[in-house]
């Protein structure tokens, strides 16, 4: 049961999970752990690949990919706090101050 | 035994990722996450990466998703703050279809693969032992480059967050 196929299929739906909350929601909240969500299924199937050649450089890519997304939510949420002073709003839609046309 | 295992925690990894991009509050959806990242976890187990389930735990379930929450606790969100959203499911359908020719692709590929048995082995692979040495041995620029990313990144927080009450009003004035 524990099968190539059947890791790669669970990594998979966490990746496409992942990608789904990035193309649905408009919490930037949600957008931001589903990105997490994502990391989270490619670091699953690198720890899955290395296990089947059983060789340890993926599973040290996963450890450089968990310690860039640490970076990130650093950085991600304290533009996070910036855009709710400035807004007070969460939602994606708002955020468009770059856009032509009419302003928000 | 361990099949039971793998599929209980497939299972609470995957509805935990579901529960993340159908509840409308966010921290529920952060709770759906922290399951999620523990299932993973524990399937990093099963799969010999001790040290990377340490890691796992440490890291994702200890340190990023406690600060999502800290923030979102420190925001103090009220529901109207939250943005309305009343073609999610549609929109959720969509992004599934979009992701099924990727999934296809990858499970074939991966499914023509020859077979082995993943169990659990007694040898020290995936230890923090082995798993430091071939770091410092192999990878030693990624890992320097990722300390001095994480210090730019930790200086850039502080940056960020710092409260400049000037350039703010400023903004507010454009917008």
């Amino acid at each position: 049961m524990i099968s190539l196929t059947s890791l790669a299929f669970v990594s998979m739906m966490l990746f496409s999970i992942g990608a789904i909350g990035v193309i649905a929601r408009r919490n930037i909240f949600v957008i931001y752990m589903s990105l997490e969500m994502m990391l989270n299924g490619i670091n699953l199937f690198l720890v899955t690949f290395a296990r089947y050649h059983f060789n340890m450089d993926p599973q040290i890519v996963s450890i450089m990919v968990i310690a860039i997304a640490a970076a990130e939510a650093a950085i991600f949420l304290s533009v996070i706090i910036l855009l709710f002073r400035s807004k007070k709003s969460l939602d994606t839609d708002i955020f468009n101050t770059l856009t032509q046309g009419e302003k928000s | 035994m361990i099949d039971l295992l793998f599929i209980g925690l497939s299972f609470l990894a995957i509805s935990g990722a579901v529960a993340m991009i159908v509840y409308a509050n966010p921290m529920y959806s952060a709770l759906g996450v922290l399951i999620s990242m523990l299932s993973v976890a524990g399937i990093f187990a099963l799969l010999n990466a001790t040290f990377l389930f340490m890691v796992q735990i440490i890291v994702y379930a200890g340190a990023i998703m406690t600060l999502i929450l800290f923030i979102l606790m420190f925001l103090n969100i009220k529901e109207e703050d939250l943005p309305k959203e009343p073609h999610k499911f549609k929109f959720i359908t969509f992004g599934a279809l979009i992701m099924i020719p990727l999934n296809v692709l990858i499970l074939k590929a991966v499914s023509k693969l020859p077979s082995k048995d993943l169990l659990l082995t007694n040898t020290d692979f995936g230890d923090m032992g082995p798993l430091g040495l071939q770091l410092y041995n192999n990878w030693l620029v990624a890992f320097e480059l990722i300390s001095i990313l994480l210090l730019v990144a930790l200086i850039g927080a502080v940056v960020l967050a710092k409260k400049r009450t000037t350039r703010v009003k400023h903004v507010g004035e454009v917008s």
